[in-house]
């Protein structure tokens, strides 16, 4: 199946399998390996992007659903060479560690700051409730994340 | 190491003691890290592994044509095709890489594919169907030891027992009848699952000059090597090991998981690279967990509150195939009296065999079990004798000059009493009754604390050991040649730091080189909180040989200089007294290559006097911690909630300590996790808790906010004054939580994890019992 | 090979579910897709209901509120028409499993998957929800509790289509309530869980109440007796322990992974216990 959709601002066009998994169509097709994937069943969340600007699992979604989508994956958040105000705070606050559950945390992150740009603690927690991290025990990623939304510097978030 | 190219994090000079933000930082957050998961290079075969499904099993016939015929499969490959030896295993060579007779557990691999794509191996591997004939299984450690059950390992002398290990010192059976007070219990520990984000996976191809180079996710790069090779019939030098950045492994990837698989897949790929990566499912199916443990203790006391006697009986479950089970298990003898003074003790331990999963590593390795269990003892026998569960700890807690429960004199930093104290001044302890009254209704709240202690290394018979590397490139950086796995920790980071450090340099003048067994050289496993204190020291000891070879090439540019008259600056060294500066870039190329390198030894310094108390000898340095924590039990529903956390680790000097607080966080979540909802259920040797929707892993609303304090003492052996944090920060939340529930509700529960259910029956029991223990 | 299609309209649904009889619809795919690949097997007509505009609105009309199936849970939870009149939908809205799953996951599929802990049942159950059944020529509303018939299957004929819930406001009830225990506090499939509506006099007597239970039968429970035997007590911990052991015999729970069947019937009992923190008596818990 040809399926035309955005990605990360690109006009991008595949030829694959209509039910081929998104989370593959990324990583193996496109080479975008950013997107991790840590259980194929929706359970935690690694694999997180952005479809319309709200968070969606790639591991549950087939590649037909892309069709005239705006996808924005961890590749896409940079602008002009610039880290995503929510990637210099994972960074500046000590948010990441084995490193696999960032991507999917940053971008689920972003999608909760989109809806609730002043979050408090508990609101942080559950935003990325959906997200496992093995490493952290999340209490820098929380810091971060709350860094974020306190930073004045706001602009360039998708 | 990969630098942002915007320059708009703030970057420093490293300095020792203070945070420098993590190198792998920026390429891990914008998704441009490559794990080994994340290799689909060319014109490269999915391997994948047909697993027994039947707990224990005399395997008869393997039916693979319907795979074979199955258009897009490359290979279908048993027993048949391993060319060299099917024994693998660290200590016990008894594992085989594809079953050939028996079969042991279920996760057991018994076929490899190799398919053109990943529906295709999937296919294919449903297609593959075993003739077996199922045997009677050994599914618990009682059933092990009986010496009517069916022998697992037939050629193991010693049944089913992996290794039985016994510490006596003083007479406690004499001493117990001088107690006051003995306390007694039963505890179980579950199997806990690893649950990396990163399932094991790995990339293998074959090098132009015929070596085969592995990239994979494990934590011992250089003994992989010495794994792989006699399955392939080879010199180990054939073989090239290298280890990414992992995502995540805490002892589940010490050892084989793909590796070997993948090297015989190579040897029929037909020149194509090769990708195993294995789901969820299977990660929970074959790989290792943490050892499941069955722990009787005896606890005698004085009316003082003085420890006077000690004795254990460690039962712990090493699954099939035991790669360190025996070792896992003896650690925890070794520390199943914690962090106290005993002078009577008598420690028994074994580790069997079953057809439960494989058994092995887990942060902690042994400890954690032993500590759940002892640190809830001490409470116990604080109530029996009305003392404050501080002030028994304070009393008992070893001390620097001391002698531990085998007899080992602690000649090195011992912080526990500085841990326990700090604890005591903190205002989570001096408020805890405060908050104890402000309960909800149906709600019922507790406090409690737990100190441990950690050994930080291997036994004296495994020499702990690191060779580091370091090179002034001809660009003018400092390039450090890691040779110890970052599997998450950071350490890699820490290298860079402590380098750049004795060099003067910022992380804009340093790279980093992960271990790969073709470039850096041998330093062990990531693991045993070993990873910076025994590299570091050797990376002291290379950085401080490259700084005298740079010096002298100073001297040589300088007329007239000598070695003292230079200053190290960020990518640059100034002679003093004329203000010349030179660049790294420069001097470099004045420099032979072989000057430009150096290396750097470290052996850890380890016991000499009771060598003999422990199978491969007791430890000699250890880090210790005090955790204190708040909960609330719900009455209803018997569901507890970790409302606070404070963890007070002694872990020597602190070098980063952003890096050093997300270890004891990361560890205490873990550790929570084990205290509260993981479970590893088996059931007649079938996984019953397949998934990430069964086995159950905290999420961020499940950990509280997480105090981190160290008690920052100096360890004179230790770079820059450090010891190892990875573990310690992992044994102490289960009991903690345990205290904390039995002081809120007035029961205990001696089985983890202490879920709703798991205390709500408790709570009933006690009701309709009226006891209270 | 799949081929998935996805309509913008019921009529262009009708025209392919004509045409491709064997094939599976989903919304948004968090059950279905985890389902696929545990089978290893996908059907080769697969039919998405994201684009299909009928089953987008969340509208009021004449006292009722219409909730079109593919309205997501994300999209409901902050619907400032579903947070003031249902409360108790809300608050099981914010239990269902992670922001990610509730950006994708929606009503409908909720309803048509008839797990025993789907999280949005128990409230439906209690505001008396009714779901219509559409077909090409036609449609019927069914109320919730005659839809759902066991673990999985659903009163769905060949050709018809869920196409959105209706919603009585209730706004006559003075204490809307859930709760739901899990093994964690998120990502968690009920063990057991309690939606409740209550209206008590001034004076803090029951006038009415509903109770439904979730993951204590093979589908929602509920309990006539129950209620009946609340009403016209004073809501506090003597009342509500009182009619425990009708809830405890109403209830058919199983042993799982996750609990046991005698846990989960203490909690069905517990879980009315705790209404005792939303009346008017002090309490001596």
């Amino acid at each position: 199946m040809k399926i035309g959709f955005t990605l990360n601002g690109k006009n991008t066009f595949i030829d694959v399998d209509a039910a081929r998994r998104v989370i593959d169509v990324l990583r193996e097709d496109l080479e975008m390996t950013g997107t991790k994937e840590g259980c194929g069943t929706g359970e935690c969340g690694a694999c997180t992007i952005l479809v319309n600007s709200e968070s969606r699992l790639a591991c549950l979604m087939v590649a037909a659903q892309l069709e005239g989508a705006e996808v924005t994956t961890i590749e896409g958040i940079e602008r002009d060479g610039r880290l995503h105000p929510l990637q210099k705070a994972f960074v500046e606050h000590g948010a990441i560690q084995c490193g696999f559950c960032t991507p999917g945390m940053v971008m689920a992150s972003i999608d909760l700051l989109s809806r609730n740009p002043e979050p408090t603690q508990a609101e942080i927690r559950e935003g990325i409730s959906g997200n496992l991290c093995r490493c952290t025990g999340y209490q820098k990623i929380v810091e971060a994340v709350a860094a974020a939304a306190a930073a004045k510097e706001k602009d360039g978030l998708p | 190491m990969k630098e942002p190219e915007n320059g708009e994090i703030e970057r420093a000079g490293y300095d020792i003691g203070k945070t420098a933000h993590r190198a792998d930082a920026y390429a891990k957050v914008t998704g441009r890290e490559k794990y080994a998961a994340d290799y689909y290079d060319g014109e490269f075969l999915w391997a994948g592994v047909k697993r027994a499904g039947v707990p224990h099993a005399a395997l008869t016939g393997i039916h693979a044509e319907d795979a074979r015929a199955l258009p897009g499969v490359i290979a279908v490959l048993t027993h048949h095709d391993i060319p060299g030896e099917n024994r693998i295993g660290i200590i016990r060579k008894n594992q085989p890489v594809l079953a050939d007779t028996r079969i042991r557990h279920s996760g057991e691999a018994v076929a490899l594919v190799l398919a053109e794509n990943r529906e295709t191996l999937k296919d294919a591997l449903n297609r593959i169907t075993l003739d077996y004939e199922a045997l009677p299984g050994v599914f618990s450690v009682e059933e092990a030891l009986k010496e009517t059950s069916p022998r697992i390992h037939e050629d193991n002398p010693e049944g089913n027992v992996v290794k039985a290990v016994a510490v006596e010192t003083g007479d406690s059976a004499k001493a117990f009848n001088e107690c006051d007070a003995v306390v007694e219990g039963v505890f179980e520990v579950p199997a806990q699952e690893h649950a990396y984000l990163e399932t094991e996976s790995g990339w293998a191809y074959q090098g132009e000059d015929g070596t085969y180079v592995i990239v994979a996710s494990t934590q011992t790069p250089f003994r992989d090597c010495f794994e792989i090779a006699p399955v392939l019939g080879i010199d180990p030098a054939g073989i090239r090991v290298i280890a990414p950045y992992l995502g995540g492994a805490f002892g589940g990837k010490d050892g084989i998981t793909v590796q070997c698989l993948l090297a015989l897949a190579v040897l029929h790929s037909r020149g194509r690279p090769v990708k195993m990566w294995w789901d969820r499912e299977e990660s929970f199916l074959a790989g290792v967990k943490r050892l499941s443990a069955k722990m009787h203790y005896r606890l005698g006391a004085k009316n003082d509150g003085e420890f006077h006697a000690l004795e254990c009986r460690l039962y712990y479950d090493g699954g099939a195939y035991s790669p360190l089970g025996g070792e896992i298990m003896t650690l925890g003898a070794e520390h199943a009296g914690c962090a106290y003074r005993i002078p009577n003790v008598s420690i028994k331990g074994w580790c069997v065999y079953t057809n439960n999963p494989v058994g092995g590593p887990f942060r902690g390795f042994g400890v954690p079990q032993v500590t759940a269990a002892m640190e809830q003892m001490v409470d116990m026998a604080a109530q029996r004798l009305g003392i404050d569960p501080l002030a028994i700890r304070l009393k008992n807690a070893v001390r620097k000059g001391d002698r531990n429960c085998l007899g080992v004199t602690l000649t090195n930093s011992t912080g526990a009493v500085e841990c326990l104290e700090k604890m005591s001044s903190h205002p989570l302890w001096k408020g805890r009754a405060a908050w104890k009254e402000e309960a909800g209704p149906f709600k019922v709240r507790g406090v409690g604390v737990a100190c441990m202690a950690h050994a930080m290394g291997y036994p004296p018979m495994v020499a702990d050991e690191a060779r580091a590397k370091i090179e002034l490139t001809v660009e003018g950086k400092i390039r450090v040649y890691a040779g110890v796995v970052d599997m998450g920790q950071g350490n890699a980071s820490t290298y860079a730091q402590i380098a750049g450090y004795v060099l003067g340099q910022d992380a804009s003048a340093m790279e980093l080189v992960l271990p790969d067994t073709a470039r850096t050289l041998p330093s062990g496993s990531s693991s045993a909180s070993r990873t910076t204190y025994t590299y570091g020291n050797a990376l002291i000891e290379a950085a401080r040989s490259l700084e005298k070879a740079i010096i002298k090439a100073a001297c040589e540019r300088v007329p007239g200089s000598v070695a003292e008259g230079f200053l190290f600056l960020p990518g640059k060294v100034r002679h003093t007294p004329t203000g010349r500066e030179l660049l790294l870039e420069e001097l470099a190329a004045f420099m032979d290559d072989s000057a430009r390198v150096t290396t750097g030894y470290f052996k850890m310094p380890v016991v000499r006097e009771k060598l003999d108390a422990i199978y491969m000898g007791p430890h000699l340095i250890f880090s210790y911690g005090a955790h204190l924590v708040y909960v609330e039990v719900d009455e209803l529903t018997g569901q507890v909630d970790v409302a606070r956390y404070l963890a007070v680790t002694d872990a020597g000097r602190v070098i980063n300590p952003q890096v050093f607080a997300q270890q004891i966080e990361g560890a205490v979540a873990q550790g929570m996790g084990y205290a509260l909802t993981e479970d590893f259920k088996v059931r007649k040797g079938r996984i019953v808790t397949r998934d990430l929707s069964t086995y159950i892993i905290p999420t961020s609303m499940d950990i509280p906010a997480i105090d981190s304090v160290p008690v920052e003492i100096d360890e004179e052996t230790g770079p820059f004054g450090l010891k190892g944090a990875g573990e310690i920060g992992m044994s102490g939340p289960l009991p903690a939580i345990a205290n904390a529930v039995s002081d809120a509700c007035g029961t205990r529960v001696f089985r983890a994890p202490m879920t709703g259910e798991a205390v709500y029956g408790a709570l009933i029991r006690k009701k309709e019992e009226g006891t209270v223990l | 090979m799949t081929t998935v299609y996805r309509p913008g309209s019921l009529d262009e649904f009708w025209d392919m579910r004509e045409k491709y009889g064997e094939a599976l619809v989903f919304a948004g795919g968090t059950d279905l897709f985890v389902k696929l690949r545990a089978l290893n097997k996908y059907p080769p007509v697969l039919i998405g209901l994201a684009g299909v505009k009928e089953l987008q609105s969340i509208e009021e009309l004449s006292g009722a509120v219409f909730i079109g199936a593919h309205a997501t849970h994300t999209r409901l939870l902050s619907h400032p028409r579903i947070r003031e009149h249902f409360p108790v939908l809300a608050s099981a809205l914010r239990s269902l499993g992670s922001p990610p799953i509730r950006n994708m996951g929606t009503i409908g599929g909720n309803i048509c998957t008839a797990s025993p802990a789907g999280d949005v049942l128990p409230p439906l159950y209690v505001l008396g929800a009714q779901v219509e059944l559409r077909k090409k020529d036609g449609s019927r509303r069914v109320p919730i509790r005659e839809f759902i018939l066991g673990p999985g299957t659903t009163a769905l004929t060949d050709g018809e289509l869920l196409s959105g819930v209706w919603l009585k406001k209730e706004d006559s009830f003075t204490i809307h309530h859930f709760e739901k225990v899990g093994q964690r506090k998120a990502l968690a499939i009920a063990v057991a869980s309690l939606a409740a509506l209550v209206t008590t006099t001034e004076t803090g007597i029951v006038e009415k109440a509903r109770f439904a239970w979730g993951s204590v039968g093979p589908t929602v429970v509920t309990s006539q007796d129950a209620e009946d035997a609340l009403v016209g007590l004073p809501l506090g911990l003597k009342a509500l322990q009182s009619i425990v052991p009708i809830v405890e015999r109403s209830v058919s729970p199983i042993d799982d992974v996750r609990a046991s069947a005698a846990y989960r019937k203490a909690l069905a009992g517990n879980l009315v216990v705790r209404l005792a923190g939303r009346g008017r008596e002090p309490l001596r818990a």
